[in-house]
């Protein structure tokens, strides 16, 4: 039997007035998984572009992989160092995934039973928004950060800052950062401070990353700007390889599904802010090295060109970008108690964009009535 | 003037007709549709059983009852089948296969623009005469400020205006004079053409403005030219009319004959021998079909794929349609299709590998690719969207959320459905951007009258 077939014949146990109807999104969702659905054209444009929501997010996941496999062999690379052995590739690779798998397991089975269940009682599909932002949670949590909080803040940033507002699409706060954001908030200590960055470390090796040994002025232990570019240094999961990330941004650049204009222009803002601040003497680092330090630019090239809590608008993305770059090196270098900035910008500019976003059109209207008043004194 | 539209995207489709005219013999049966009208409220002039003629009124616009549409061809009324509400669907006309398609009138040659308005309102030449915004017949007491005859047509596999129009240029000519005296001299009268479509006669005219479109789709989309030529605001109104439906009323003004003869294109990938047909309005063409078929299952849309609608039981163009499109059903299911690089399917985004394919011809069908969610992707529409200072995704979010003021500011009275066909394709959200924009403008015709 055709898997179409098979298929059929299952989607009837999940009718409306059948028993099993009260898992019907659950079972569209792993359908519409495996199968492309079978929905087609009513009226208006009878043909459509082949591109869905489920191809937009899997080619957001094809760009994080470059980042996730160089995190998942330097989460155990970094241990190791850490406990001064020596360990082979395929060792750092084995100790980084089950460092990694735990978290991304427990990630999406918390995030999509929340989102089953909305998508069931507002009897809805579930939407793919959770598949980015459930691969995005681990890579921006440090590695050794208890899975029930893993749990709880994936559960909170699903609830409270996506299905309140309505589900993807209607959130206004990216949610991964906003789960990153819970337990930075709730739980500070397995989030800050040099102790965290490195997994298993023994307490007498500090696993600072290089911006908090920045901050912290101890400029001289740290690692070398070459090697936060390749991304041999303590960090998130994710953020430390600055060559995979710009790998990702490839991908998404040339598939066109971030917007080019907000990751320039954020790397930008962040450049000329952090040269302006080392030209008054503020920072001891200047524009490229700040953009290669911690997590700017994953956070540039990921979290910021989400299209839903970016500004809408053409215009407005370039001013949401610019002020992304420039608070977050604002925040990193004005405040010496949390090094990096970047979350905090991006959830701070998530607020705004709507602003950004209302100024953008206001000055569109005004610039079409005056162009219809031009037209009316011409003729 | 020369115009050039920059943002638009021309779909690759197999299946454009070729420009060779066959006569279709008048078939038993003639469909008229109340709804190919939009938003006209039908007014029953005839039951089943009675007589008619060319020219015989069947309903009238409940709004202005002076606003008919007439029967196009002489027989009787079959049948008028109602739908949900006992909404008029379709008057079937049982066609008197015998008599002619064209009837002889006498009248006095209109000399005012009031005695010219009146003889079209009365012969059923009135409907052809539409307005924007909102794309309804034009009410006959308004003062539009420009006419506009779109002359050529940008759609995917579109027809060739020039074949639709060709034989009868003096019709058109003798048209375009009575446009002239209908709406007065101050009235400009744009003329929209493309350098691609050879419409030469056309230059030598003096009483109206030829305008220059090049670009792509929806380089010949109305609402585009308007708001390059003369913008609209509230409360302004333009009026455009087909120029075959110019030519009809030169005909019936010059020689006397009233007829609804036209030419139509049968299009589409499903359709071996893409050509021309000329047959007469609402007559039933599946005829043309025989042995034309290239695939079993495919839905018939009057128009074209981006604003067509499915024709259903009743095979006939549309009253404002010169163009019918064959296009296969899909709906086949696929094994983790949203994994696949797919050389085959085409997208305008680049997560297909297939972007990388240059001048290939797709295989379309009417397969939706995805299930609808709600906006995500910014951005997009402005690609394919050609108004400047509009801004599509804030109008479609305005029409959701019934915000007229925010529409209008938008600037909604420029735009028609048909200008967001374009977003609607390429929407990986499977937003009904058409249909959002038209509840969004039918909300704003209730509002205003």
């Amino acid at each position: 039997m055709k898997l179409s077939q098979l298929s059929d014949k299952f989607s009837t146990y999940f009718e409306k007035g059948k028993p099993l109807h009260f898992l019907s999104s659950l079972y569209d969702a792993i359908d519409s998984f495996f199968l492309t659905p079978k929905t087609v054209t009513k009226s208006g444009s009878h043909v459509r572009d082949a591109v869905d929501m489920k191809r937009v997010m899997i080619t957001v996941m094809i760009a994080l992989l470059p980042a996730l496999c160089f995190g998942i062999w330097n989460v155990g690379s970094q241990h190791y160092i850490a406990l001064g052995e020596s360990a082979s590739f395929w060792k750092c690779v084995g100790y980084g995934l089950l460092k990694w798998l735990p978290m991304v397991v427990v990630t999406y089975v918390s995030g999509l039973t929340i989102e089953v269940i909305f998508a069931q009682r507002r009897g809805h599909q579930v939407a793919e928004g959770f598949f980015v932002t459930g691969f995005l949670i681990p890579m921006i949590m440090p590695p050794d950060v208890p899975l029930w909080m893993v749990a709880v803040a994936t559960a909170f940033s699903v609830l409270f800052a996506k299905e309140v507002f309505g589900g993807t699409g209607y959130n206004f706060l990216n949610p991964a950062l906003v789960a990153r954001a819970f337990v930075f908030f709730a739980y500070p200590s397995v989030i800050s401070g040099d102790a965290v960055w490195v997994s298993g470390a023994p307490d007498a090796v500090s696993g600072a990353t290089p911006l908090a040994l920045a901050a912290s002025g101890a400029t001289g232990q740290m690692p070398s700007f070459m090697e936060m570019f390749v991304g041999t240094v303590p960090g998130c999961i994710g953020e430390t390889s600055k060559i995979a990330i710009l790998i990702g941004a490839l991908i998404l650049l040339l598939t066109q599904v971030a917007s080019w204009k907000i990751m320039l222009t954020a790397i930008f803002g962040g450049w000329a802010m952090a040269e302006i601040l080392f030209h008054c003497g503020v920072t001891p680092f200047c524009g490229w090295q700040h953009i290669i330090m911690g997590g700017f630019l994953f956070g540039a090239v990921f979290m910021a060109t989400d299209p839903v809590t970016a500004a809408h608008t053409s215009a407005g993305k370039y001013i949401f970008g610019l002020l992304v770059g420039i608070l977050a090196i604002v925040i990193r270098v004005a405040n010496h108690g949390y090094p990096e900035g970047m979350m905090l910008a991006i959830l701070v500019m998530n607020v705004f964009a709507p602003l950004i976003d209302y100024c953008v059109v206001r000055v569109t209207v005004k610039k079409r009535k005056k162009r219809l008043m031009k037209n009316r004194i011409n003729l | 003037m020369e115009y050039r539209i920059r943002k638009g995207l021309d779909l690759r489709l197999a299946g454009a007709p070729l420009p060779m005219v066959d006569a279709l013999p008048p078939s038993e049966c003639c469909y008229i549709r109340p709804t190919d009208y939009r938003w006209l409220t039908p007014k029953m002039l005839v039951q089943s059983g009675d007589s008619v003629q060319v020219g015989t009124p069947l309903f009238a616009d409940k709004s202005d009852e002076r606003i008919v549409v007439v029967s196009p061809v002489e027989g009787t009324v079959c049948e008028i089948i109602r739908g949900e509400k006992r909404v008029v669907e379709c008057i079937i006309l049982s066609v008197d296969r015998n008599q002619p398609t064209i009837r002889k009138v006498d009248f006095n040659p209109p000399t005012t623009p009031e005695a010219l308005r009146n003889l079209l309102l009365q012969y059923g030449l009135w409907p052809s005469m539409r307005q924007r915004p909102f794309s309804i017949i034009a009410r006959p007491e308004d003062h539009p400020k420009a006419l506009f005859i779109p002359c050529f047509d940008s759609a995917p596999l579109a027809p060739s205006y020039k074949v639709l129009v060709n034989e009868h240029r003096d019709d058109l000519l003798a048209g375009l004079r009575a446009l002239r005296l209908l709406v007065g001299d101050k009235v400009p009268i744009h003329l929209c053409m493309s350098h691609k479509e050879d419409n030469l006669f056309l230059e030598s005219l003096h009483d109206v403005q030829l305008q220059y479109f090049t670009g792509p789709h929806p380089a010949g989309n109305l609402g585009p030219q308007i708001h390059r030529i003369s913008p609209l605001d509230k409360g302004d109104i333009v009026w455009y009319i087909q120029p075959w439906n110019v030519a009809q009323i030169g005909r019936l003004l010059s020689k006397g004959e009233l007829t609804f003869n036209r030419i139509f294109a049968l299009t589409g990938p499903a359709i071996r021998h893409p050509h021309y047909y000329s047959t007469t309005l609402g007559m039933d063409v599946s005829r043309a079909f025989d042995h034309n078929l290239s695939e079993e299952h495919a839905r018939i849309i009057s128009g074209n794929v981006l604003t067509g609608a499915d024709v259903g039981d009743y095979v006939t163009p549309r009253f404002y349609d010169a163009q019918l499109t064959l296009l296969p059903e899909g709906g086949e299911r696929e094994i983790l299709g949203w994994l696949r690089p797919n050389l085959h399917k085409w997208s305008f985004s680049h997560t297909f590998l297939a972007w990388l394919v240059k001048h290939h011809i797709f295989n379309f069908n009417t397969s939706q690719h995805g299930d609808q969610r709600n906006f995500v992707m910014t951005g997009l529409y402005d690609k394919v969207f050609p108004y400047q200072s509009i801004l599509p995704l804030e109008l479609l979010k305005a029409c959701k959320t019934h915000n007229i003021e925010l529409m209008e500011d938008l600037g909604i009275y420029e735009v028609d459905d048909e200008d967001f066909a374009l977003c609607e394709v390429v929407c990986p959200s499977k937003m009904p951007c058409q249909e959002i924009i038209r509840e969004g403008l039918r909300e704003i015709l209730n509002e205003n009258r």
